[in-house]
């Protein structure tokens, strides 16, 4: 009996901080989401070799689905994203065609940017794929994330810094197999949208190609938007919409 | 004047011997003339087929473009590269080209294809393309009457992807901003047969090519011909000088694998034919020793009469070397006929070679100056060579012993 007890007050805080962890992080990610979103953003892509800059806007729903719709550059107006729990197609109007993005694809780059196509995907089942362990200082929260044994990722961990006061996003850290930091993505210029304190600019550098930098900052967000439901997702709208 | 008298008297003195000694060096550099020619003449052919089919004598890359291809690696100023290749007037013709990796699309079928993005009016110059159209009509740089531009596929995509001539081909690629490049284009021929190289590439004319991967006017390659295909590495050193900041290279460099095998296969070869004369020499080699031994008692004599050693070396060399030499004027008569038949005619192959939609049906022999002279020039050394150590028993007898025995 003692032991037993012994065993559980030494498991209690590991249990109580992963809780803590948990709240913490779905209160991120719903940060950007609400229950239903809609969004106009600019993403700004930086490379040694080319810098495109391209305005989109976006919807989603819940975390499991999402839509991207790029405006401009006038070249690729119409290419559009849909994603629907793990799944994901692209459109393009010039050839009228929905391409599924296939498993293999799914670490490939994002419309040209520093995002992959599973960033779009899975960076919501954070909390479901994912062990965590909370740290805490004075003015931060740092979260570590490693995968669960049977979740697919090519990350060994995330390393997610929270600032407390307020309570937002300051950065992610992803780390690959050999524990080195290969990518990190920054949160930026909190600002107000409809009352709802979020950061308005998101930078995503990969740490092992030299000069890439991709940027996407908020023009605006609303949430709970009552005309998007479950049925918007669908791949009939991704080739009529807009 | 005298050693020449006498070595010629030598030859004459012993006919039979002389005759069998100078068939088989006669024979010898026979087989290797035809080994060489026949070497020489089949890579000769190799290598034109795949440079005047594609490659091109010379190629101009950005960077190492050539190892690693990415799509930003492109040669922008280009008015500086045609001025350079205008005004050297060892290159023959020249013309751009942009490439790519490509997804093809065809109603519900996917292909991977090659993109290939090439100026219609200059490629003919540097290619068989024109050649190779086996389907259809070779594009302009003009889009069709409803807007699409025209594109020729090759073989394999025509039939994996059930395409014909006038069907649209949709293509995607990553364009050179990071965009995603999409658009239709029209099939107007197929290229090639289902061996060709570029069975499964897909070309546009370069403007469609250039706006489809938002390259600007970037292109990736020029590739050229010169008028004299042996100069070649010379005129890309040359052009080098003229364009510090790219990248030129000879097909050598461009084909370097093949180069590499040639290169091994070729000194394969040459070290056969060295075996040849090699053999060929050991009965050389009995021949002059024996005729050396036969004649101790002569040497002996002339030794005597104050002949010089060295005046012995020089006349057992000069017999050997005039033997040699009418054998190998011999062969070269007798082989030029045969060299020539197989340089304009060929052997004909039980199986027609197909390279690439071009079907080769006879082995061609090289006929050059060269076929001739180095196996001649090897054969001459060879033998004056080989008569120096039974010279030099010569010219160690002593007259006293030689005169006493037989």
């Amino acid at each position: 009996m003692f032991r037993l007890l012994l065993l559980l007050s030494m498991t209690w805080p590991a249990i109580a901080s992963e809780e803590r962890a948990r709240q913490i992080i779905d209160e991120m990610e719903q940060l950007y989401r609400g229950d239903s979103s809609k969004a106009t953003m600019t993403m700004q892509v930086q490379t040694p070799n080319y810098n495109r800059t391209l305005t989109m806007t976006s919807q989603s729903y819940g975390k499991d689905y999402g839509f991207f719709r790029i405006n401009s550059p006038k070249k690729d107006r119409g290419i559009a994203t849909l994603k629907r729990d793990e799944e994901m197609w692209n459109y393009f109007p010039k050839i009228n065609k929905v391409i599924k993005v296939p498993p293999s694809m799914m670490m490939g780059s994002w419309m040209g940017s520093d995002f992959t196509n599973d960033d779009l995907v899975k960076e919501t089942q954070l909390i479901d794929a994912y062990s965590l362990v909370l740290i805490e200082t004075d003015d931060q929260y740092k979260v570590t994330l490693t995968p669960k044994e049977q979740t697919v990722t090519v990350w060994d961990r995330i390393e997610y810094t929270i600032s407390k006061d307020p309570l937002l996003p300051l950065s992610q850290a992803f780390f690959d197999d050999d524990g080195e930091k290969v990518r990190e993505m920054t949160f930026h210029e909190p600002k107000e949208y409809y009352g709802k304190l979020m950061p308005s600019i998101m930078e995503m550098r990969p740490l092992n190609k030299k000069g890439h930098l991709t940027r996407i900052k908020y023009d605006d967000i609303k949430f709970n938007v009552p005309e998007i439901t479950k049925d918007t997702f669908s791949l009939r709208n991704l080739k009529s919409r807009f | 004047m005298l050693t020449f008298q006498i070595a010629f008297r030598n030859i004459m003195r012993q006919k039979r011997r002389s005759l069998l000694t100078g068939l088989s060096m006669t024979g010898g550099y026979m087989l290797f003339v035809l080994g060489y020619s026949l070497l020489e003449g089949s890579y000769g052919n190799i290598i034109d087929i795949f440079t005047l089919d594609s490659t091109g004598h010379i190629q101009i890359h950005k960077d190492d473009y050539l190892d690693r291809p990415k799509i930003y690696k492109t040669i922008r100023d280009r008015d500086q590269v045609e001025v350079a290749l205008t005004n050297d007037p060892e290159v023959k013709g020249f013309a751009s080209r942009v490439f790519s990796p490509a997804l093809a699309y065809s109603g519900d079928k996917t292909a991977p294809s090659r993109l290939i993005g090439i100026d219609p009016d200059l490629e003919p110059t540097v290619s068989r393309l024109l050649q190779k159209v086996s389907k259809g009509t070779y594009f302009s740089s003009l889009r069709n009457a409803e807007g699409y531009y025209e594109a020729m596929i090759g073989r394999g995509l025509h039939i994996t992807l059930k395409l014909d001539i006038g069907d649209e081909i949709v293509l995607i690629s990553s364009g050179g901003d990071g965009s995603i490049a999409n658009d239709i284009f029209v099939v107007s021929a197929i290229i090639g047969n289902k061996t060709s190289f570029d069975r499964m590439a897909v070309y546009l004319p370069l403007a469609a090519a250039q706006e489809f991967l938002s390259l600007g006017n970037d292109v990736h390659q020029y590739v050229l011909l010169v008028n004299s295909k042996d100069d070649n590495e010379l005129v890309a050193s040359g052009l080098s000088a003229h364009l510090p900041e790219l990248t030129v290279s000879p097909w050598q460099k461009v084909e370097a694998t093949f180069y590499r095998t040639m290169q091994a296969d070729k000194q394969g070869n040459y070290f056969t034919m060295g075996l040849i004369t090699f053999i060929v020499f050991i009965g050389v080699l009995n021949t002059v020793l024996m005729s050396v031994l036969e004649r101790t008692r002569e040497f002996g004599v002339l030794r005597a009469i104050g002949s010089r050693p060295m005046q012995l070396v020089r006349l057992i060399s000069l017999e050997t070397f005039f033997l040699a030499f009418i054998s190998v004027i011999a062969g070269f008569l007798l082989i030029i006929p045969i060299i020539y038949w197989l340089a304009e005619v060929g052997m004909l192959l039980p199986e027609p070679i197909d390279m690439g939609g071009i079907e080769f049906q006879h082995l061609k022999g090289e006929m050059s100056a060269r076929i001739f002279w180095v196996p001649m020039a090897f054969i001459l050394a060879t033998a004056v060579l080989i008569s120096i150590p039974p010279g030099f028993r010569a010219a160690r007898i002593l007259p006293k012993e030689a005169m006493g025995s037989h």
